[in-house]
């Protein structure tokens, strides 16, 4: 049976390549065909990514893979292997579920445009090579993964082609990411120079023996910048911005649900697995660092957008930022709660690009300046906008606040047990971050779905089922997933974790019993996780109770109308005569459309930052050179930086 | 029958005392006390003790006119989200030393309800689709930005404090009421005196009273969050404002002045209230008679620079280990 | 007995909300004045509001111009119900001075109904007091008829 199971990994990399293939192929002539493959092809990846649960998590096995049964000889892997543990599978299950929603909503969200063989191929293709990379247990395959991820996902932000800027927003992602792919190349190769092996378990049982090789420091440098690009950190967040503008909403959700995790699974292999070098202060505070960076800066970027995507792309990297500075803390708390948020962001990210995506289809606009209103034309997109705001705020009871909190934690308790005051100001950047998360959605609310309408949109309806199916699907994982945090942790967290910190089994399970022990790397204890500090999940439903009863007098009080003898009334919809009782108070004047803007909103908050919002404005001048000045001097900052104080 | 018990124990603490009938009727009556101490100040007779609740019934019984532009669901159902948050946070917030629920950690429990009743606020004025409204919320968000810094400040000062018994830091309001019982309130532990004088600057602003209430400036944005709201809607939004001092202030008690109980809850009650009026005195009364009315930008500027700079002095001087 | 305590409180807590329709300031002037500590009409619960979505008692002062009449129509339908209009000064009442002028379309009495009027130009604050706390009466009675 395990047997069996073994080929499973191999099997839904394969699955989505070929279902690639095979539209292109097949689906220039029949759609319905296409259709069926392209449903094919992500729902067995998803499926058997399922069937590994309870091997993989529960039972807590690694699954490893050789390809052409090419095993290990001599203590040298040879062979290129797939190596699937607990952390592998986290993410691979977070990329099937992000892809087969994807691929559920451009059905109907892809309806407006045409050679949509090209879309299905690419994204099936890009698919492929997320869940090649999460799976892989061999650097150099990881970094082909990357390189087809790129372009796949290149080509598909310059999908929509005759919109303004998406070339322009491809290009920019073409020219800094095959930068970022370049750092990863180097990395592989001057790992492979010095240890002349690619295999991942192989690389961490040789590693820590050459700790002090300048060379291997290097790569490192090189591989964390490379990860972090796939990532969008910091310096290369104004990327992530302009291709998610452009984008197509369901290519959005992959670009921050799905590429942008698998920087961060890279860097978690990196720094946990491979180098074991977390424990060290310099790793911590470069990695806590960056993300604390991103979070902040990307958050105040986000403040200033007229774009509703280009909005939710700087948050999409505001919030990498706090799985990165979770990660980074080196504490199995920390750890927790940064996968914890990792998924999480996947969530409410993705419901909240569909949403996006929804508003798009509909209107054709992602003007904040320019809707409003929406709310009453698509009530349903509008609840479920509120509900992913809610989320990716921290707002409780869904499932942005329960991890959200638990970064917090750890950033507190990492800072009161070291006494050092930079990882409390991590949390007290993270808090701050998450209030000025929270005001930038309220001015997407605002500006998209309260207020006045356009007349020009007067005409817009509420989305189709098919489209509004997978931000339902997303909304019930929000509340799922925030209102059982225990259950998550269980089942999903505590195997990963414990999988990132059980390094010796990883190496044995690949390369033989014992091989890990003798080059010296001792199975350690595997962290203990008592005083989570996770909230009671009875404080909650308490509240939920409160709620029901409150709702429930509210609803007595409301419906025997004699009870309190006083009308609720509200203006007839088929609004032929304009009654004045209802229009907005206008301070007498007759009702004009009048909304705020998204821009207008928060002069007070904006007006005393003044000087740094021109500084970040100056900085971001849109210019791919400068861009790539940026990248280059960020490489070389990290690079100078491991091999000074490594 | 225990099951039964704790289920009738907890609909007690829900509905009669730290819950429900306890917190209204003292963030009524600490309302009603504020109006009237103002009015003593500018020399007035002033409203009766209970004008809150005339208002608030007065409120019940007018009609709800629900405007053409708003979304009728969200716009009815905020200030019921809002004030139940904000009831649910009394119930973790102890009563000298009584309290009801209490989590590992429900000072993070707690803020996030207050903001959560903000943001209810904020949702429900921009559901009322007015223009007012839309500048009101704007402003609103601003001050919750504005004293969110200083609060997590203090927050975290008080968790230091009150954590070295237990290694390292807490936010369990139970823990530090123990440490203050074992040590005395923490507003004589010296290093946290500018963090109370902070705290006495957020309570205000949280509140939204008058020096800092930009949010519902009557007189330049007709009301703001609440220009489109009537009847029993606004009168939730009244009440949840109300119950807002009693929460803060005993917000204050819990982190500052804990630890003093005589151990029969009835008298703990009368005393905690007691505190809490001294303090709406201090914290809302006697700058609303004094000040005039901030611009938005200039509550943003003073909290992030003085409340928070005092917030930040008490963090670092108990880091120190001070 | 909820029903009792809100007819009860209707006439403790009257909000009001001031329409200018056209006055010369006087009139105005003094109704702030009533607010003032000297004469506090605060003790028996009235409050300026902003916006006449929370106004139990509307007053207008000033002799309805043309400019205004719309403004004063439609923010007078914008109140809920049960509410009050009081209208204050000789102005709203008769025209006043303004009398026949091109630019007058009043009285008040024209376009709402006329709950309490106090005359004068301008009405003494204690004039003013006496017709609010009428007023505040009058609002109670409503809110029992609209019952009814």
């Amino acid at each position: 049976m395990t047997t069996f199971l073994n080929n499973f990994p191999i099997l839904a990399i394969m699955t989505l390549f070929l279902g690639a293939f095979l539209t292109s192929l097949v689906g220039r002539r029949f759609a319905p065909a296409r259709n069926v493959l392209v449903v094919l092809s992500v729902t067995l990846p998803l499926a058997m990514m399922l069937a590994l649960v309870k091997p993989v998590l529960i039972d807590g096995e690694v699954i490893t893979y050789w390809m052409g049964n090419w095993a290990p000889e001599a203590g040298w892997a040879i062979g290129i292997s797939l190596e699937v543990d607990a952390l592998s599978l986290f993410f691979a299950l977070i990329v099937t579920v992000a892809v087969f929603v994807s691929a559920l909503y451009s059905f109907t969200y892809m309806n407006h445009d045409d050679s949509l063989v090209n879309y299905y191929t690419l994204f099936l293709m890009l698919s492929g090579s997320v869940l090649g990379l999460v799976l892989s247990g061999d650097l150099f395959n990881i970094f082909v993964m990357i390189e087809i991820m790129t372009f796949t996902s290149v080509a598909l932000t310059a999908f929509r082609n005759q919109q303004e800027g998406a070339l322009e927003g491809a290009f920019k992602y073409l020219a800094v990411g095959s930068l970022g792919s370049t750092c990863v190349l180097l990395g592989v190769a001057m790992i492979y120079s010095q240890l002349h092996t690619l295999n991942l378990a192989q690389i961490a049982a040789l590693l820590p023996e050459q700790a002090e090789n300048p060379v291997l420091l290097a790569a490192f440098a090189f591989l964390l910048v490379g990860f972090g690009s796939k990532a969008f950190l910091f310096p290369f967040h104004p990327l992530a911005a302009d291709a998610h503008a452009v984008a197509p909403a369901s290519i959005s959700l992959m670009i921050s649900g799905v590429l942008t995790k698998c920087g961060v699974y890279g860097i978690i292999r990196l720094c946990y697995v491979l180098y074991q070098n977390i424990d060290l202060p310099f790793v911590q505070y470069l990695v806590t660092g960056l993300g604390t960076v991103s979070m902040f800066v990307c958050v105040t970027m986000a403040f200033n957008q007229h774009n509703f995507k280009r909005l939710l792309a700087f948050h999409s990297i505001s919030q990498v930022g706090y799985v990165l500075a979770a990660v980074g803390l080196g504490t199995a708390l920390g750890l927790t709660s940064g996968l914890y948020h990792a998924m999480n962001h996947t969530i409410f990210k993705g419901l909240l690009f569909l949403t996006a995506g929804a508003v798009q289809h509909q209107t054709g606009s992602l003007d904040l300046d320019e809707l409003g209103g929406l709310g009453k034309k698509m009530p349903q997109t509008c609840l479920l906008f509120l509900i992913g705001a809610a989320s990716i705020s921290g707002l409780p009871p869904f499932n942005g606040f329960a991890s959200k909190w638990m970064i917090y934690q750890a950033a507190f308790e990492k800072g009161a047990e070291t006494g050092n005051f930079f990882f409390v100001a991590v949390c007290l950047v993270a808090l701050i971050t998450s209030v000025l998360t929270l005001a930038s959605f309220i001015k997407v609310a605002q500006s998209v779905f309260f207020g006045q309408y356009n007349e020009k949109f007067g005409q817009v309806r509420e989305v189709p089922l098919a489209m509004r199916l997978p931000m339902w699907i997303l909304a019930a994982l929000c509340v799922a997933a925030g209102l059982l945090p225990e259950l998550v942790q269980r089942y999903l967290l505590t195997p990963a974790v414990n999988a990132v910190f059980g390094v010796a089994n990883y190496i044995d399970q690949a390369m033989g019993a014992g091989y890990a022990a003798a080059h010296g790397i001792v199975e350690t204890a595997l962290p203990e996780l008592a005083e989570i500090g996770c909230w009671d999940p009875v404080s909650w439903l308490v509240l939920l109770f409160c709620f029901t009863c409150a709702i429930a007098i509210v609803a007595l009080l409301a419906t025997p109308n004699d009870l309190s003898r006083v009308p609720v009334s509200s203006a007839r919809e088929d609004g032929e005569a304009l009654d004045a009782k209802y229009e907005p108070f206008f301070s007498g004047e007759e009702s004009v459309y009048s909304q705020v803007g998204g821009s207008d909103l928060f002069w007070g908050f904006k007006h005393n930052w003044r000087r740094y919002f021109r500084l970040m404005h100056d900085w971001h001048s849109g210019v791919v050179n400068d861009y790539t000045l940026w990248a280059v001097v960020a490489m070389a900052t990290v690079l100078a930086a491991c091999i000074i104080l490594l | 029958m225990d099951a039964i018990g704790t289920l009738l124990w907890n609909l007690f603490y829900l509905l009669v005392f730290p819950g429900l009938l306890f917190s209204v009727a003292v963030g009524l009556l600490l309302a009603g006390l504020d109006r009237k101490l103002v009015a003593r100040m500018q020399r007035r007779v002033g409203p009766p003790l209970l004008q809150p609740w005339y208002d608030f019934l007065k409120c019940c019984g007018k009609e709800t006119i629900i405007p053409r532009h708003a979304k009728r669901a969200i716009y009815l159902a905020a200030p019921v989200v809002g004030f139940v948050a904000l009831l649910t946070v009394s119930l973790f917030l102890p009563v000298m030393g009584f309290t009801a629920f209490s989590t590992v950690a429900d000072l993070v429990v707690i803020l996030y309800l207050l903001t959560l009743t903000s943001a209810a606020m904020i949702v429900g004025a921009a559901a009322s689709g007015s223009p007012f409204a839309g500048v009101g919320l704007s402003r609103e968000m601003v001050s919750i930005l504005s004293y969110e810094l200083p609060l997590v400040l203090i927050i975290l000062a008080v968790g230091r404090v009150a954590g070295e018994s237990v290694g390292g830091v807490t936010f369990s309001l139970a823990v530090i009421g123990e440490y203050q019982a074992a040590n005395g309130p923490l507003i004589t532990h010296w290093s946290l005196i500018p963090a109370a004088l902070a705290m006495l600057f957020v309570i205000p602003c949280e509140i939204g009273m008058h020096p800092f209430d930009v949010a519902e400036a009557e007189t330049e944005i007709c009301e703001g969050t609440l220009a489109e709201y009537s009847g029993p809607p606004l009168a939730l939004f009244r009440l949840t404002h109300a119950v807002k001092m009693y929460t803060m202030t005993a917000l204050f008690c819990a982190l500052f002045l804990g630890g003093l109980t005589t151990g029969l809850p009835v008298l703990d009650a009368v005393i905690l209230v007691a505190l809490c009026a001294v303090l709406t005195f201090v914290t809302m009364s006697l700058p609303h008679a004094v000040c005039a009315r901030f611009k938005v930008e200039q509550v943003f500027k003073f909290y992030w620079t003085v409340v928070a700079g005092l917030a930040a002095l008490s963090l670092i001087l108990v880091w120190l280990g001070l | 007995m909820f029903d009792r305590w809100m007819d009860n409180s209707m006439s403790k807590s009257p909000w009001i909300f001031h329409i200018n329709a056209g006055s010369c300031n006087g009139c105005d002037i003094e109704l702030v004045s009533v607010l003032t500590p000297r004469y506090d009409a605060e003790r028996l619960g009235f409050r300026l509001t902003g916006t006449p979505r929370q106004a139990d008692i509307v007053v207008v002062s000033g002799p309805i111009t043309l400019q205004t009449r719309d403004r004063l129509v439609r923010t007078l339908a914008q109140v809920p119900e049960p509410y009050v209009v009081v209208s204050l000064g000789s102005c709203p009442r008769s025209g006043n001075v303004f009398k026949g002028s091109y630019s007058i379309d009043g009285p008040l009495e024209k376009w709402t109904h006329v709950d309490v009027s106090v005359g004068g130009c301008t009405p003494k604050p204690e004039a003013i007091v006496a017709a609010l706390a009428k007023a505040a009466e009058l609002l109670a009675e409503k809110r029992k008829e609209m019952r009814r």
